[in-house]
């Protein structure tokens, strides 16, 4: 079967730093075979901020009618879900931090109506990579973002250890990726050793 | 008398020392969730910043249409943003403020996407200051402005504002505002909100009352 990869390109500016590892990580793992991917660039996705009404914490779902309608039976499906994100103003940028937002349905699912987000034979089979650019060199720039991160994959039952990081600084201007040193080796270093760990991980 | 004052500019205090001029106090609330825990805690400092004599205003950004930065960093070359909306008005208020209070609640680690989508919009402000050099706050200048963090969360974890500083005091740097202060409570989900916890909303009135002091002494001074 194959090992299916949702990837969010969180970015409002297509084609720059951070989606470049994105697409440097998904074409790594396409080159492995038998790995079906879909790209999502938030741009497109229209998914809009959470309104903060805990609706969700009764109904199981919720009550906006938008992108993540879409989104939602892929999330579930999905082996491994990757976001890929700049950091803006220290922090991660305001689209992708909307979809972590929205994840809050998933978050009342398991720990306040304490149902099941993945069916039990697939818990512990699932992976999240998370894949940032910043444009200043500080080794601490990232710090504001990963938290967040972790709760986006928490709450689809993606823990910590099944969660991997490429975290790249000092990159600003578009395009900027493109001459780091180890960037584009260690994007596709990361996509071999995702797809072989999910693989080993379905006793294939 | 406090709180008569705040809107009439040239009206002297009377006390030798202090500025005339009203201390301007801009409170913006970061919550999609109108009056809820962290907007009644941003109220709470607005009502002790008024009663100390402060001009207040309160701005609630799911109001206001403004849409995310673009990344696109135009700005770096102009110090202008292509993006106009209500976003650049509001910059313009911000600037003029003595006071900046940035209320938000934690949502899964972070501020909201509301309130960090406005961060990211300062971008075009970043500009002049670090790239265009066209824009420049004194040390003075900083010391007499005041940023104030206002948030709550559910959880009662002590490190669950952590990730919410970072991108704060960016927002305070960039507009020449001291980080002066947070007007924190975790644990709402155990208080059952902020009207059960047992300090909170007399802090933040506290705390308002005596910024707008502070503040109002520093500019007597300059």
């Amino acid at each position: 079967m194959e090992i299916k990869v949702l990837a969010f390109a969180g970015s409002p500016r297509r084609g720059g730093n951070s989606e470049t590892l994105l697409d440097w990580v998904i074409s790594a793992m396409e080159q492995e075979g038998g790995v079906a991917i879909e790209k999502v660039a938030l741009t497109e996705a229209n998914v809009n901020p959470c309104r903060g009404c805990n609706a969700c914490e009764k109904l199981n779902k919720c009550v906006q009618r938008d992108g993540m309608d879409y989104l939602h039976d892929r999330i579930i499906d999905a082996d491994c879900i990757i976001l890929s994100a700049p950091i803006y103003c220290m922090g991660i940028c305001a689209q992708a931090k909307a979809l972590i937002d929205r994840f809050q349905v998933f978050r009342s699912r398991k720990y306040v109506l304490k149902l099941p987000i993945v069916p039990p034979e697939r818990k512990g089979t699932r992976m999240g990579v998370f894949l940032s650019t910043a444009g200043q060199k500080w080794d601490h720039v990232f710090d504001g973002a990963v938290p967040s991160v972790k709760c986006f994959f928490h709450v689809v039952d993606i823990p910590d250890r099944d969660i991997r990081y490429l975290m790249v600084n000092g990159v600003d201007e578009k395009g900027a990726i493109l001459s780091h040193p180890t960037a584009e080796r260690d994007a596709g270093q990361l996509g071999r050793d995702v797809v072989g760990e999910l693989r080993k991980r379905r006793g294939e | 008398m406090p709180g008569s004052w705040g809107g009439t500019l040239w009206e002297n205090s009377g006390r030798d020392g202090e500025s005339d001029m009203p201390v301007r106090v801009i409170g913006l609330s970061g919550s999609p969730h109108r009056h809820g825990n962290t907007e009644r805690l941003l109220d709470a400092f607005l009502a002790g910043a008024e009663e100390g004599g402060g001009d207040v205003e309160k701005v609630v950004l799911k109001d206001l249409s403004y849409t995310p930065c673009r990344g696109c960093n135009a700005c770096h070359k102009t110090g202008e943003c292509i993006v106009r909306d209500d976003a650049i008005p509001l910059f313009d208020r911000i600037l003029s403020s003595d006071c900046l209070a940035v209320a938000s609640p934690i949502y899964s680690m972070g501020i909201t996407a509301e309130l960090k989508g406005l961060i990211d919009r300062a971008q075009f402000l970043w500009a002049r200051k670090f790239i265009l050099k066209t824009m420049y706050f004194s040390d003075d200048h900083v010391r007499r402005h005041k940023g104030i963090f206002i948030s709550t969360a559910g959880l009662s974890w002590d490190n669950v504002f952590d990730a919410a500083f970072p991108a704060v005091t960016a927002f305070f740097n960039t507009l020449g505002f001291e980080y002066y202060d947070n007007i924190i409570a975790n644990n709402m989900d155990q208080y059952g909100g902020i009207q059960g916890h047992p300090t909170a909303l007399a802090e933040a009135r506290k705390k308002g009352l005596s910024v707008v002091g502070v503040i109002r002494k520093l500019k007597g001074d300059s």
